[in-house]
């Protein structure tokens, strides 16, 4: 059984805060979750060997090079066919996205005082 | 007046080819739709002037003579998969001002056949839900019954095409949910073989079940997106390199011979009756056109549920914590030290099943309990492969189940009880969980007006015999041209 402090503690791990009145209901819920997969335990799995992929892929590696540059431009109808392949997009297309930036740095609270 | 965008998309090439109608007409009607039927909620954003251009684009490349698979044909995108500057939120509040750099992968491609982008669909928040209930962006409704959920996750994606406001639309589907929402809106959706189709540009759920697919209102159409869509791309090392043979082509031929298994751990009592009988037809219906049903078992079926919600919410942890309110997304306001701004940041942006398959996923994931659940799921679903794959090697060549246990149930009756919610994908998990293709298409309606869905699973790679069996049936019945009132034009 997973204890209200337990939840606490793996939201601390999980970066998370979980308001008060969550708190209880979610408990029963990661209990009742916890408790229904039990039932795997009916099965001797022993003598089998853990799934790693369902196609039985190896690892893919590739140089690490920028192959090409991204435009702004999106793609029109019928446009280019092919894919772009390791593509370096425009710093101002990140960092529009960024929550608060100071010219091309990302700021963040302070760290090492 | 022809209601253009519920057409086929034949009649669509047809119709612009033949200059019935211009792409900016049919465009404009598929917008006017879309705004018609916004108490739907299927759109989170609606792509109204970039759409129009494209229009004017296409107009231009007909008057040339050009053609292209999906050359004019209005489509909508599930908005877990990133659009070129236009906002991508996946469902949730961290994410409500991400605008991508660039298109994904499948975007592209359906570019470059021809389509034109109307606008991001509605989904439970990163593809967690069955209902569409979880969305930060309010449910989506059922077209056949707005007080119904549409399925989930991808709940916009299939009642945008039911309600005929665009002929295709992308979905994903981790544990069921393009077959899903397809079955709950009666129409068809395929979810191709795991590393059929490229997931560059695809915000992550659980990487290992993640896979995108299309929805359409027949079988043909289902098969000319997919087809536009699959195949490998450098960008997804986990996308495979494997031949993909024309799906239009095998539309139509004969099914005689075919061996169609079907399980007898997915006819059990907890099947509602309307849905049991609905199925006994389709397999009569087939049996019919020559193909020959085979009583199969898949013996760890009842033990699906359980291994994704251990791998699926563990692969979730690990995916989501890339948000932190540090390079994009939300980021909560304060002078806060390092750790409480991440915390708060996700707090504040992530939904409540979210946060709740987090911390079962971290649960799992921990020291002390990694090998009692994350390495016992992982094995048990080495079995649940074994059943599928002894299954295809010695007894048939497709198997006949049903898409879900029950049809559409009412908004907000499963949403305090979310392993009663998690049930619900019994019979669409075990798909992903061995990486197979399946479809769901129409096969029925209950006395109470809601589609039954009828769900067929391939061998790895052999989206085709899916194809070719779904439009067999098709064409001896008419389930795929009953459409929701609401769905009628002018």
């Amino acid at each position: 059984m997973i204890s209200e402090d337990d939840v606490e503690k793996l939201a601390s791990l999980s970066r998370l805060e979980i308001e008060a009145s969550f708190k209880p209901v979610i408990t029963n819920h990661l209990n009742s979750i916890l408790e229904y997969v039990q039932r795997l335990n009916q099965v001797d799995t022993s003598q089998v060997a853990p799934m790693s992929h369902v196609h039985g892929a190896t690892n893919v590696l590739r140089e690490d090079r920028v192959e090409t540059v991204g435009s702004s431009a999106p793609v029109s109808p019928l446009g280019e066919q092919s894919i772009p392949v390791q593509e370096m997009l425009p710093a101002e297309s990140l960092l529009q996205n960024v929550p608060d930036h100071s010219g091309r740095f990302i700021r963040v609270p302070l760290i090492v005082e | 007046m022809t209601d253009l965008p519920s057409l086929s998309i034949s009649a669509i090439r047809e119709g612009l080819q033949s200059k019935q109608f211009s792409c900016v007409e049919l465009t404009t009607a598929a917008l006017t739709k879309a705004e018609k039927l916004q108490s739907l909620n299927c759109f989170i954003e609606v792509s109204r002037n970039s759409a129009l251009e494209d229009a004017q684009r296409v107009d231009a490349l007909l008057k040339a003579g050009k053609q292209g698979p999906l050359l004019g044909v209005p489509v909508g995108i599930k908005d877990v998969i990133c659009t070129k500057g236009v906002r991508t939120t996946a469902g949730s509040k961290i994410l409500h001002n991400f605008i991508p750099p660039y298109d994904a992968t499948v975007v592209r491609k359906l570019k470059t056949a021809g389509a034109i982008s109307i606008g991001k669909l509605n989904m439970d928040e990163f593809a967690m839900g069955s209902s569409n209930e979880n969305s930060a962006y309010g449910p989506v409704r059922n077209p056949w019954n707005p007080d119904y959920v549409p399925g989930g996750s991808s709940g916009g994606s299939a009642a945008a095409v039911a309600a005929g406001i665009c002929p295709v639309t992308l979905g994903t589907d981790t544990g069921g949910s393009i077959r899903q929402p397809a079955a709950f809106c009666g129409i068809v959706g395929l979810k191709p073989t795991y590393g059929r189709v490229s997931r560059f540009g695809v915000i992550a759920y659980a990487s290992s079940l993640d896979q995108v697919g299309a929805f359409a209102s027949n079988v043909r159409d289902c098969a000319i997106a997919t087809q536009a869509i699959c195949g490998q791309d450098p960008n997804d090392a986990t996308s495979v390199n494997q031949p993909v043979p024309d799906f239009e082509k095998i539309i139509g031929t004969s099914i005689k011979g075919l061996k169609i298994g079907i399980p007898r751990e997915y006819f059990v009592s907890g099947l509602e009756p309307e849905t049991d009988s609905a199925l006994r037809k389709a397999i009569a219906t087939l049996e019919g056109l020559g193909a020959i049903p085979v009583e199969i078992s898949l013996p760890h079926t009842e033990l699906a549920v359980s291994v994704y919600y251990i791998l699926a919410p563990a692969e979730a942890s690990s995916n989501l914590a890339r948000y932190d309110g540090i390079r994009y997304g939300h980021r909560a306001s304060g002078e806060l030290d390092l750790k409480t701004l991440y915390a708060r940041s996700r707090s504040e942006g992530f939904g409540k099943e979210v946060q709740r398959r987090i911390l079962v996923g971290t649960y799992v994931l921990s020291s002390g309990y990694y090998d009692a659940y994350y390495l016992k799921a992982q094995k048990v679903r080495s079995l649940i492969v074994q059943d599928f794959d002894s299954a295809f090697k010695d007894k048939c060549d497709v198997i006949l189940a049903p898409t879900t246990p029950d049809v559409a149930f009412k908004i907000g009756d499963r949403v305090s009880d979310p392993l009663k919610m998690y049930l619900n994908d019994i019979f669409t998990i075990p798909v992903n969980l061995a990486g197979l293709p399946g479809i769901s298409l129409p096969c029925g309606m209950t006395s109470a007006g809601l589609p039954i869905g009828l769900q067929l699973i391939g061998k790895p790679w052999d989206e085709a015999t899916l194809f070719q069996v779904a439009s067999a049936y098709e064409s001896q019945t008419e389930w795929h041209t009953k459409k929701p009132s609401m769905s009628a034009g002018e």
